[in-house]
């Protein structure tokens, strides 16, 4: 079966990406007009040689491909500055924005796109184990492009196995791999997945209407989002999600974020795909 | 004998010939015609679902046929294969019976399609469309005038040539 990527990428690019990075350990790849190729394998990123430079039609080929010929079906995600691809692979995108008033309402002359190629990868850490079996409030934190999401995942389906009713509140696709109405990774049998939807709508109508045992989020960003947070635990659901954020030290000097530490019991700190750096008991801590 | 059998082969011909240029201006107005309620489907289903342009075309073949459906399918199988570009496009939808600015109509349509956001896509069909009502209304004038007028006289024509022969 063809490789989602082989499909999204312009022949040339694909080939001398192939010959440098295997596609299991490509996490990113940056397309910029006029500017050599970037990508990260393994989370190192690297830039392609100078004779090989993005054009416009490049990047106009991959959006072209992403959307299915159909910019339009997409504007919505393009405002929020993303496309969602099969396999789960999230493309993000910048350009000149299109204004109405104050409102957004297209981007064109896209001028960079971010590939982002999704992982599932099977987590082997003891310590992530007796977190599954005796699961409560838990927040995954690093830099950005450390793993978060891909630990995520891990734990997402490890929960969902063990027979939890998991709500993934996914907005941009990119934890299940949705592409219209297609779920390329699986996160469990016992998984329900909202897409497309804002995480501040769905965490009001969602936990009313699936009734969860533990909801799961990605990049949590915004003092709302943290309201959110606060009201599923105050009814009893519990969460699991993640925030760019490198230790818990910085966490209590966050204004904005700090009262998470008043409801999540566990706070992984990643440095890497699978290496978890510390997991920090929070009543441990405070006893 | 001989001359009755060969002016009624004539005959034949020259309403075959007659017949056939009015069927040429039908395909013309036909195609249009279909040309134009896809564009329809299509605003409708921007309006609401959002669909992407493959979704809309199988929608829309399913329950059409003809010249434009024919040309709709092949795009639409392009676009699921990533290969839409102005070359493909314009070899696609080449109809021999439309005049050469109906053919461009045609072509700078499907050209632009999927490559505007959804307020300058919206637009974009709500323009074609009232475009193509001028364009439609003429094709069913030449049917109905010029087609209807070559296929009589491709007839009279035949019946003529019958009976000097005779």
């Amino acid at each position: 079966m063809e490789k989602p990527l082989s499909k999204l990428l312009p022949i040339r690019i694909y080939n001398e990406i192939a010959a440098v990075c295997s596609e299991d350990k490509l996490t990113e790849i940056r397309l910029r007009k006029d500017k050599p190729l970037s990508y990260a394998c393994e989370g190192i990123y690297r830039i392609l040689p100078d004779d090989i430079t993005v054009s416009t039609d490049d990047i106009a080929y991959v959006l072209a491909c992403a959307t299915k010929s159909s910019l339009y079906a997409y504007n919505s995600s393009i405002l929020q500055g993303y496309v969602t691809y099969e396999g789960g692979i999230r493309i993000g995108l910048s350009g000149e924005g299109v204004t109405k008033g104050d409102t957004l309402t297209a981007i064109k002359n896209i001028n960079s796109l971010c590939i982002r190629i999704p992982h599932y990868v099977e987590i082997r850490d003891r310590r992530i184990d007796a977190l599954i079996e005796n699961f409560d409030n838990t927040l995954i934190v690093s830099r950005p492009g450390m793993g978060k999401t891909t630990l995520l995942r891990y734990m997402i389906k490890r929960l969902s196995d063990k027979g939890n009713n998991m709500l993934v509140l996914d907005e941009r696709g990119e934890l299940s791999g949705a592409s219209q109405g297609e779920y390329s990774i699986n996160l469990g049998n016992c998984t329900d997945i909202v897409t497309g939807i804002p995480k501040i709508t769905a965490y009001s109508s969602q936990v009313r209407s699936m009734r969860p045992d533990i909801i799961a989020s990605d990049e949590i960003f915004g003092e709302k989002e943290v309201d959110c947070i606060a009201d599923c635990v105050r009814c009893g659901v519990k969460v699991l999600a993640s925030l760019h954020t490198t230790s818990t030290q910085l966490l209590k000097k966050d204004k904005t974020y700090d009262r998470l530490l008043n409801f999540m019991r566990y706070v992984l700190i990643i440095k890497g795909i699978g290496d978890i750096s510390a997991i920090v008991d929070l009543r441990g801590e405070n006893a | 004998m001989l001359d009755l059998v060969f002016g009624g082969v004539l005959c034949f011909i020259s309403t075959y010939v007659g017949i056939t240029v009015k069927q040429y201006y039908d395909k013309r107005y036909y195609y249009l015609r279909d040309f134009r309620e896809f564009a329809i489907a299509l605003e409708d289903n921007l309006t609401y679902a959002k669909d992407n342009i493959a979704t809309v075309a199988d929608k829309y073949l399913q329950n059409n046929k003809g010249g434009f459906a024919k040309c709709l399918e092949e795009y639409s199988e392009e676009i699921k294969h990533g290969n839409k570009n102005d070359e493909t496009t314009d070899g696609i939808f080449n109809a021999k019976y439309l005049k050469k600015g109906e053919r461009n109509f045609i072509r700078e349509f499907f050209r632009t399609l999927g490559t505007l956001d959804y307020d300058s896509q919206l637009s974009r069909i709500k323009l074609t469309l009232k475009e193509s009502e001028h364009l439609l209304e003429k094709a069913l004038k030449d049917s109905k005038t010029t087609g209807v007028t070559f296929s009589k006289l491709g007839l009279l024509i035949g019946i003529a040539l019958m009976i000097i022969l005779a």
